[in-house]
């Protein structure tokens, strides 16, 4: 599986999908949230500031944080199920699928090693993300600098960003039962919009892709809390995802 | 010599399309055999379940005595092959493309670097080494393809038709590489349409039209394609007639 994992490192570190995906992410993701902070603590009026003033749950780091943490529960799904998408899918968009069949390396290790390669990508773009955000907060005078106000936030960001880019992997299996991105990429938008409907009717928590959204308003007035089983949905459903995958690589032919 | 690659009443459809219909087909070491037929007429998949990336229907694709769909992966660490598209990530440069090829291949560590260096040269690709694949012509693609397919000097070799997008020079490349492998020891099947080219290497030259084998061709004969088109219209009236 080491050779595999060097294979894909050298083709994921190439793409042009992977540096977008990563530079938009870490930068843009943590720049909106400063954004909506900025007018919603501006006290203006207009639609703009009525809806980022919606969305503030706390005022200070707490606030500008807790924004961040909001958008990057969609925009994680989104930027990393791409990805995810991409890295299947491209396989049999190339067309270079049947090349992977007949090596003494195992098609089921070469997916895996797909997976190793994406998880060591989600955990660096969640640190990434994170330390943005704590720069452009200070840059963009959120407040003074309190760590013991900070470091909760940053972890919980963390936290949002691993498990929605976890529950992202799952696109893996419709990319590669799809043969290609779009099936995937589709899915990926089907499910944002199913997890909004799912939160609307207050069964948000038992749909695993609504749950980075709620834990990223947990706490504030009126949101629900999650519970345990809930919450242990997402890894569980990652896992799932994966050894679906690894079992669709193992027995599947060339199209 | 035994064979390495054996085929025993092959069946395999898609749907209500039958696109090999009970082939039975040896290779043995240092033979090079040829399969030629007209488009669909069942060669690509043929090759694809001697490579273990269809499940026959019916019947058995052996490599090494292996069932080829169920076959170890250690067994295919002396096997190399290009089916169709070539091995080569457009993003990766020709060199990373080998080492990916050399490493998926099973080159022990120590001697990925020299095994990349010897097909670089072998394949005349030197210039190309820093070149994204992106940016080849197809036809240097092609090379690349199956300098990958062949850098761990496999002693199987299964190319379905190699010389696609090549210039005549890099057909009797091709031609010169075949006959290579083969006087290394190596079993060969391969499929083609340059009648000519075949007619100079291959041991022996398989039909196939319409999933079947419909005879066979002696490649030191005259007037190949001719003789090819006789025996695909003397089964396409055998079907006919068949049918009525």
């Amino acid at each position: 599986m080491r050779r595999a994992i060097r294979v894909e490192w050298w083709k994921f570190r190439r793409s042009r999908v992977v540096i977008t995906a990563t530079g938009l992410m870490s930068i843009l993701l943590p720049a909106m949230g400063l954004g909506f902070f900025v007018v919603a603590v501006s006290g203006g009026n207009g639609v703009l500031a009525d809806k980022a003033g919606a969305l503030l749950t706390a005022e200070g780091w707490p606030g500008y944080l807790g924004l961040v943490d909001q958008i990057a529960a969609v925009a994680t799904f989104l930027g990393v199920g791409v990805v995810v998408a991409w890295a299947f899918g491209r396989e049999h968009v190339d067309r270079t699928f049947p090349s992977l069949f007949a090596l003494p390396v195992s098609r089921s290790a070469i997916a895996g090693a797909k997976f190793v390669v994406l998880v060591g990508w989600i955990l660096t773009l969640s640190i990434l993300i994170s330390l943005a955000a704590a720069a452009l907060g200070v840059v963009g005078g959120v407040g003074p600098w309190d760590t013991g106000e900070i470091w909760p936030g940053v972890a919980r960001l963390s936290v949002i960003t691993i498990g929605a880019g976890a529950l992202a992997l799952t696109m893996a299996l419709f990319a590669s039962v799809g043969r290609g991105y779009l099936p995937a990429i589709g899915a990926v938008i089907v499910i944002i919009a199913i997890a909004q409907v799912a939160v609307l009717l207050g069964t948000g928590g038992w749909f695993p892709f609504a749950v980075p959204g709620l834990l990223a308003v947990a706490g504030a007035e009126g949101a629900p809390e999650l519970t345990a089983a809930q919450l242990g949905l997402v890894p569980a459903l990652a896992a799932a995802g994966i050894w679906l995958t690894l079992l669709w690589w193992g027995h599947s032919e060339v199209s | 010599m035994r064979a390495v690659l054996e085929a025993h009443g092959l069946v395999r459809s898609f749907g209500a399309e039958v696109a090999v219909a009970g082939i039975d087909l040896t290779v043995a070491p240092g033979e090079i055999r040829a399969i030629v037929g007209l488009n669909g007429a069942g060669k690509t998949t043929l090759m694809r379940l001697m490579l273990g990336m269809l499940r026959p229907d019916r019947g058995r694709a052996l490599v090494l005595g292996n069932d080829a769909y169920a076959a170890p992966p250690s067994t295919w660490r002396v096997v190399g092959h290009l089916i169709e598209t070539p091995f080569a990530y457009p993003e990766l440069t020709v060199r990373e493309n080998l080492m990916a090829g050399a490493l998926l291949h099973g080159v022990p560590e120590d001697e990925v670097e020299r095994s990349v260096a010897s097909a670089m040269a072998d394949f005349e690709l030197e210039q190309w080494e820093q070149r994204r694949a992106a940016h080849l012509s197809l036809g240097n693609r092609q090379r690349l393809g199956l300098a990958t397919a062949l850098v761990h000097l496999p002693s199987i070799v299964v190319l379905d038709e190699p010389a696609n997008a090549l210039d005549p020079a890099g057909v009797v490349f091709v031609r010169d590489l075949l006959q290579d492998f083969a006087e290394r020891g190596a079993a060969v099947l391969v499929s083609s349409h340059h009648f000519d080219q075949l007619a100079r290497v291959a041991h022996r030259i398989t039909v196939l039209h319409r999933g079947r084998e419909v005879g066979s061709l002696d490649p030191h004969g005259f007037e190949l394609e001719q003789r090819f088109f006789d025996l695909v219209y003397a089964a396409d009236r055998e079907l006919g007639k068949a049918r009525r």
